[in-house]
C-alpha cells in the first residue's frame, strides 16, 4: 500500500494559439487500502493528473510524492484503451512490465491472468481477443507488476455495460484482496459510488472542489436503496459545486 | 437390401452448376485472360509486317532451351542471374546500411527533416536510367557502376519510409513504457523495431524494384555480364525471342522473390495481425460467468 501526494500541482499547456490550464492548484493526499475515485466533467484534467503521476507528463508547477513507506512506490497505470503490443502475445505483454522476465515473473503473470479468468489466452495475441478481454489483459498487466499503486483511468468506459460491471466486480475482489492504493479516473457517478471509499470532485479548469468519503459496506449493489441516494446526493453535491464553470 | 440410384436429370442440374461456378470464378477470369493475350499474339503475328517479332511458342522454346542451358550467349541464366543477384544483394546491404540511420534521424528530427528533405524528394523522382548513365560515365565497366547504381536507386526508398516508420511509432505505447518504467533499451526492441517492420517491408520493396530496373540499366550500359547485359546481347544477335524471353525471366525472378522471400518473411513477421474475417477468441462458459 502507497502514499500519493499532491501539492499545489499545476499543468498547463502551451498551444500556438492560447495557454491552456489543465490543472490549477491541485492538492491531495491519498494512502493505505484506499479506492479513491476522480469524478469531473469531460476536460477538467483527471486524465492529465494520472499522466503526471505517472511520469509520461511533468507538471508546470507544484510537486507530487508517491512513496511506499521510505522508497518511490511502484505504480500500476490502466488505461482507458487496454494498450496492449499487438505484435506480443498475452504473456508477453505481461512481462514487457516486469523487472525480470525469470520463471518467477513468468509464473506471477500467469497468476494474475488466471485471476482476471483469461489464462487460457497466454499465447494468444490481443487481436484475437474481445474488446473486453483486452481490457482484462491490461488489468492483469497492472497488477502483475505487484504495484503498490494502482492508477485507472475510465479503463470501462469504452465496454458494454454487461462487460464493464463484471469488470468492476473483478477490480473491486482484487482491490480487496491485495489492498491496494487505488486512484481512479471515471465521469460515471454510479461506477464511482459502487467502487470508492471516497471521491475527488474535479471542475473544468483543473479545480479540485471537492472530497467526499463514501461510507457504504462493500459489496455494493448498484440497484440498491443506499446506494442510489448515495448517488442522489453526490450528483446534488456536483450542481451545487460550481464543476462546469471555468 | 436397398440400392439408391441417382436420378439423371439432377444429376446433370448438379454439373451444370458446378461448371458454372468454375466459369464464374474470378480465377477462371484471370487465366481465360493469359489464355486470350497467347492466342490473339499467337494469331497476329502472320498479319504484322515484320519477322522480328516471335511467337509465343518460339519465346517459350528459347525459355527451355535458356533453362536446360542450351545458349549460344556466353553466360547461362543462371549465370547472369547469379551475377545479377550478388549486385543487387550487395546495393541493397549499403543502400539500408546508408538509408537507415538517415531515416532514424529524419524520423527524430524535424531540423533533419528540414535539412534533407528537398534531397529525399530529388532522390525519389530520379529515373533510374539517369543513375545508370552517371555510375556508368563515372566508373566505366566492371561491378562498380550497378552497384552504385543499386545504391542510388534504392536509397532514398529507404530514407523516406524509416523516417515515416519513426513518426508513426504509436506514442500511446511509448508512454505505457514510460508509465511502466519500461528501459530503453526495451522499449526499442518491443516498441519502435516492431512498430517500424511494416514500413521496412515497404522499403524493401520499392527500393528492391526500383533498384532491379536501375541494375539492368547499368549492366547495359556499364557492364560485360549479368542479366540486364543478356538483353543487350539478344538485342545486337537480333533476336527478339531472347529479349522478351529475359524480360519474363525478370518477371518470373520477381515472382519468385515476392512469394519465396516477402510472402513467407511477412507472414512470418506479422503471423499476430488478425486475419481478415476472424472473430475473438471465444471466452470460456464458466459456472460463475453470469452477473
Amino acid at each position: 500500500m502507497g502514499t500519493i501526494s499532491v501539492h499545489n500541482l499545476r499543468k498547463e499547456f502551451v498551444t500556438a494559439d492560447a495557454t491552456v490550464v489543465a490543472l490549477e492548484n491541485v492538492s491531495f493526499e491519498v494512502s493505505g487500502h484506499e479506492f479513491v475515485s476522480v469524478v469531473g466533467p469531460s476536460g477538467c484534467g483527471k486524465s492529465t493528473l494520472l499522466n503526471i503521476l505517472s511520469g509520461i507528463e511533468t507538471p508546470t508547477a507544484g510537486g507530487i510524492d508517491i512513496t511506499e513507506g521510505e522508497r518511490v512506490a511502484r505504480l500500476g497505470y490502466v488505461f482507458q484503451a487496454a494498450r496492449l503490443l499487438p505484435w506480443r502475445s498475452v504473456i508477453d505483454n505481461l512481462l514487457f512490465v516486469q523487472d525480470s522476465r525469470d520463471e518467477a515473473a513468468r509464473e506471477r503473470c500467469r497468476r494474475y491472468l488466471e485471476m482476471v479468468e483469461l489464462g487460457h489466452t497466454a499465447k494468444s495475441y490481443p487481436g484475437q481477443l474481445s474488446g473486453g478481454m483486452q481490457q482484462r489483459v491490461g488489468i492483469a498487466r497492472a497488477f502483475s507488476i505487484e504495484p503498490d499503486v494502482l492508477l485507472m483511468d475510465e479503463p470501462f468506459s469504452h465496454l458494454d455495460a454487461i462487460t464493464s460491471r463484471t469488470l468492476r466486480r473483478e477490480l473491486h475482489a482484487m482491490w480487496d484482496a491485495t489492498g491496494k492504493t487505488v486512484l481512479f479516473v471515471t465521469h460515471d457517478v454510479s461506477e464511482a459510488v459502487e467502487l470508492s471509499t471516497r471521491i475527488l470532485l474535479f471542475a473544468k479548469g483543473g479545480r479540485l472542489q471537492g472530497d467526499i468519503p463514501v461510507d457504504l459496506p462493500f459489496p455494493r449493489d448498484g440497484a440498491s436503496d443506499e446506494v442510489a441516494l448515495a448517488k442522489a446526493e453526490l450528483l446534488r453535491k456536483f450542481e451545487s459545486l460550481d464543476l462546469v464553470a471555468t | 437390401m436397398s440400392v439408391v440410384v441417382a436420378h439423371p436429370r439432377r444429376a446433370r442440374r448438379r454439373l451444370e452448376h458446378r461448371l458454372l461456378g468454375v466459369v464464374r470464378s474470378p480465377r477462371f477470369a484471370r487465366w481465360s485472360s493469359w489464355v486470350a493475350f497467347l492466342v490473339v499474339w499467337q494469331l497476329s503475328i502472320p498479319l504484322l509486317p515484320t519477322l522480328l517479332l516471335p511467337t509465343p511458342a518460339e519465346v517459350g522454346e528459347f525459355m527451355w532451351d535458356e533453362i536446360r542451358g542450351d545458349t549460344v550467349a556466353p553466360q547461362t541464366v543462371y549465370e547472369a542471374f547469379g551475377v545479377s543477384l550478388v549486385r543487387l544483394s550487395i546495393g541493397l546491404a549499403i543502400a539500408f546500411a546508408i538509408g537507415i540511420p538517415i531515416g532514424l534521424l529524419m524520423g527524430l528530427s524535424k531540423k533533419a527533416t528540414w535539412f534533407g528533405h528537398d534531397f529525399v524528394v530529388v532522390g525519389l523522382a530520379m529515373p533510374s536510367l539517369v543513375w545508370a548513365l552517371i555510375a556508368a560515365m563515372w566508373f566505366g565497366f566492371g561491378n562498380t557502376a550497378p552497384l552504385v547504381t543499386v545504391v542510388l536507386a534504392a536509397v532514398m526508398f529507404v530514407v523516406i519510409n524509416i523516417a515515416e516508420g519513426v513518426r508513426n511509432v504509436p506514442k500511446d505505447l511509448l508512454d505505457m513504457g514510460t508509465a511502466y518504467d519500461v528501459e530503453r533499451r526495451d522499449v526499442i526492441r518491443h516498441v519502435v523495431f516492431p512498430s517500424l517492420m511494416p514500413f521496412f517491408f515497404a522499403a524493401l520493396r520499392y527500393a528492391l524494384a526500383n533498384a532491379w530496373k536501375g541494375l539492368v540499366l547499368a549492366e547495359l550500359f556499364a557492364s560485360t555480364n549479368g542479366a540486364g547485359w543478356m538483353i543487350k546481347f539478344w538485342y545486337d544477335a537480333h533476336r527478339a525471342q531472347g529479349i522478351i524471353g529475359y524480360a519474363l525471366f525478370f518477371i518470373l525472378f520477381a515472382l519468385l522473390i515476392e512469394r519465396l522471400v516477402f510472402g513467407r518473411l511477412s507472414a512470418r513477421v506479422f503471423r499476430w495481425r488478425p486475419q481478415a474475417g476472424a472473430l475473438p477468441r471465444p471466452e470460456p462458459v464458466t459456472a460463475k460467468g453470469g452477473n
